[in-house]
């Protein structure tokens, strides 16, 4: 009797909780107005989402059946906001993704492959690095968009009063001019011949991998299943570092990230405390912010080539927007259609695609190549146009299973390098010790 | 004792109540399940469910791209291999230290400061109490932009402080050696109110006659202390440390928008590293494995807390 009464009870309980919170069954939207809507999950900021929702607002013009309902969120939840709806078919239809994520996608068979058209639309137009990277084993699933380089940004202001005419070209000359460039008072660095950032992943890795290309090596091997730090290559990288430190020619003090990206490296670079700065294109709005008149004294040159590079080569990392392979046909079929029209040359202005519009809107370089010529006035900037041409020799991000857990191991050795932990020798031994267990953890 | 016994005899000249019909008790009953019973089901949905949910993600590897349906067993082989990674054995350092600094930190500083705001007859003492509980209050984030600006380095006012007065300043967020210590401060400043209001209201519950017995019996203001405030506080200056030793060990939001566990994984704890097996790596099982660990430690350290207290309290 007891029991009844508990359950009975319960059984209210639960009907009165579900009624409360609105727990039932119900269909999609688009089945009760009749159109498909699919959704656009991004992590861009309001100005660029509204120039998205115009996009979209202008296909649903041409396409009265479909509509594109965009879903904003900080770049910090893009991936736990995938993983955590990314499985649904109610999940996001499209969404922006760094090419990082990629493998991890087709691997669990959330990311669609591209409809023949769209593959062949994308192989033609796209570099074949970045068609390589939206690819996994040969069938192409995503449409890339942006492309991040990194260059040496300068302080010209600060070279003149050090009596230094251009940018280094090589170590030989990145570690001269920076001992001209360093200033210290009491033993305290007042000015950093050259900043490295820490405390932010890709602010730490990225540049250390450009050199590391710029001097002839990889991160990782062909495959992609363990690390290349064991190569005189890498050890030469972290030699550079190592002595960057010894000479007090770069301050970690001076050069920490924090979550929204900026910080003291950005405030350091800024206040002309920082002559110099491996950095990506897209963070030029932000230095513009920052420096306001002194923007003018920034310029930018291509990686300082190492003793066994024989040319400069800037690490590249691209996004792209993959289509939910759990959503349904039409709303597959759409999302690809859209994707199609709103990366293609007839959707923003006089000849330019919409997406690259929105990308350039950030300081950002789109990648398609008919955008590049299109806007080449735009991407000829004296801060743009060394990143434009780094494209033909930029290394692509090895994207692989496990990635990001070796790129944060590699980052954590450079940290400690930076700080005196450690010499070369044991943060390249840790590092590729550390890599090769991310890798074989993730991809067994 | 007096209290008892007055309570006893209050009782004894009360009307005795009729006891009540076994129908009306089962009403009762009944009433009272159905009353509970939407409290207690949102405990089990929001509390048990997702807590057993975690022990069994902890038996699978699961990246969270895939229905949780879809997970692939592993038995036991995510606690076989958690303290295979480096990073994670860093993090329990990392998270061990900072507890241990917080609590030896935190408790002391917090009796003092309640000491010194409740014996004194002093004016203003209740604004002090409000401007050491808005710490508590103001949530993490908008704290977390002061203390970056004043973490900055060269150019903070800390920083400028220590310069002003011929002191180089470390780095406090940049360098490994300071990080963690510099994180520590935070949750000391962060906390220390809640703890002293808790502490306070301990105070209260002290009889005023136990002081006045000691100072005709000769005490000072230490044996006072150590004799009378600190053997009456016991079971508010536990419950002080066991949240002191909780809230530590649950760090995450000062790393996450602060440090992001550097620099060289020197601020890396265990909550973060739980978050970052999960989101980004999809090691959901392997970050399932850590978290059970971590509440089975927070489980024991209570535990061992209690039995404590049992002891002594007999």
């Amino acid at each position: 009797m007891k029991k009844t009464t508990l359950g009975t009870a319960a059984g209210l309980g639960l009907a009165t909780l579900l009624a409360v919170t609105g727990c039932s069954a119900g269909g999609s939207n688009d089945e009760a107005g009749g159109d498909t809507t699919v959704t656009f999950l991004t992590h861009w900021g309001p100005d660029q989402v509204t120039m998205l929702e115009d996009a979209a607002a202008a296909f649903t013009k041409e396409n009265p059946d479909v509509t594109v309902d965009v879903q904003a969120v900080p770049f910090g939840n893009l991936l736990s906001t995938l993983r955590t709806q990314g499985a649904s078919a109610d999940g996001p239809t499209i969404t922006g993704i760094y090419d990082l994520w990629l493998p991890e996608l087709v691997r669990d068979g959330l990311a669609d492959a591209a409809p023949d058209d769209v593959a062949t639309e994308v192989t033609d137009n796209w570099p074949s690095s970045l068609v390589d990277a939206a690819s996994s084993e040969g069938t192409v699933y995503g449409v890339p968009n942006e492309v991040d380089l990194y260059q040496l940004n300068y302080n010209t202001a600060l070279f003149a009063e050090a009596g230094i005419d251009g940018p280094p070209a090589t170590w030989d000359e990145l570690l001269d001019d920076a001992a001209k460039l360093t200033k210290s008072e009491g033993g305290t660095t007042t000015q950093q011949g050259i900043g490295f950032i820490t405390g932010w992943g890709s602010g730490a890795v990225h540049p250390f991998l450009s050199l590391l290309a710029s001097n002839g090596g990889t991160f990782l091997n062909e495959d992609g299943t363990a690390s290349a730090l064991g190569d005189d290559a890498a050890l030469e990288t972290a030699e550079l570092y190592q002595k960057l430190v010894d000479d007090k020619l770069t301050d970690p003090s001076k050069s920490t990230a924090n979550a929204n990206t900026t910080g003291p490296y950005l405030d350091n670079f800024a206040g002309g405390k920082t002559a110099m700065i491996i950095m990506a294109n897209w963070w030029e709005s932000a230095i513009k912010d920052a420096m306001g008149d002194d923007y003018k004294n920034v310029a930018t040159a291509p990686i300082p080539v190492g003793p066994n590079g024989t040319e400069s080569s800037s690490i590249s990392y691209s996004w792209m927007t993959t289509v939910n392979a759990k959503a349904d046909d039409d709303k597959r079929d759409a999302a690809w259609k859209f994707l199609s029209w709103l990366n293609g040359p007839d959707s923003g202005e006089a000849g330019s695609s919409a997406m690259a519009d929105i990308l350039l809107s950030m300081g950002i370089l789109p990648s398609r190549n008919s955008d590049i010529e299109v806007n080449a006035a735009a991407l000829e900037t004296p801060f743009l146009a060394s990143y434009v041409s780094a494209l033909e020799t930029a290394t692509p991000f090895p994207t692989v299973i496990g990635g990001q857990a070796a790129a944060d191991a590699l980052q954590k050795q450079i940290e400690s390098l930076l700080n005196g932990q450690t010499d070369a020798a044991g943060a390249m031994k840790t590092a590729s010790d550390e890599v090769d267990s991310a890798l074989e953890r993730a991809q067994k | 004792m007096t209290t008892v016994k007055i309570a006893g005899e209050g009782a004894a000249l009360l009307p005795r109540r009729a006891p009540r019909p076994k129908s009306r008790q089962k009403g009762q009953g009944r009433w009272s399940a159905l009353f509970l019973s939407p409290a207690l089901i949102v405990i089990g949905v929001f509390t048990l469910i997702p807590m057993v949910m975690t022990f069994v993600i902890s038996l699978h590897e699961w990246s969270m791209f895939t229905p949780i349906t879809e997970m692939n067993w592993v038995g036991l082989e995510n606690y076989e291999t958690l303290f295979d990674d480096s990073n994670r054995i860093q993090a329990m350092g990392n998270t061990a230290i900072y507890v241990v600094l917080s609590i030896v930190i935190t408790v002391p500083l917090g009796l003092l400061i309640a000491m010194l705001l409740y014996f004194p007859k002093l004016k203003g003492k209740g604004l002090v109490r409000v401007i050491l509980f808005s710490t508590y209050v103001i949530p993490t984030i908008a704290i977390v932009i002061i203390w970056s600006n004043i973490y900055a380095p060269g150019y903070g006012p800390l920083s400028t402080m220590l310069q002003a007065i011929g002191v180089t300043p470390p780095g406090w967020l940049s360098d490994p050696s300071w990080a963690l210590i510099s994180l520590v401060i935070f949750n000391v400043w962060q906390m220390l109110g809640y703890y002293v209001i808790l502490l306070v209201a301990g105070l209260t519950q002290i009889p005023e006659d136990l002081y006045e017995a000691a100072k005709i019996d000769g005490a000072g203001l230490v044996r006072q202390t150590w004799s009378i405030t600190i053997p009456m506080l016991n079971k508010t200056l536990v419950f002080v440390l066991l949240m002191t030793f909780i809230n530590s060990i649950q760090v995450f939001d000062p790393i996450y928008l602060l440090t992001q566990g550097g620099p060289a994984g020197s601020t890396n704890m265990v909550s973060y590293e739980i978050q970052r097996s999960a989101f980004s790596y999809g090691l959901a099982g392997e970050s399932s494995a850590l978290a059970v660990t971590l509440f089975m430690s927070i489980v024991v350290v209570g535990a061992v807390l209690g039995i404590v207290m049992k002891g002594r309290n007999k």
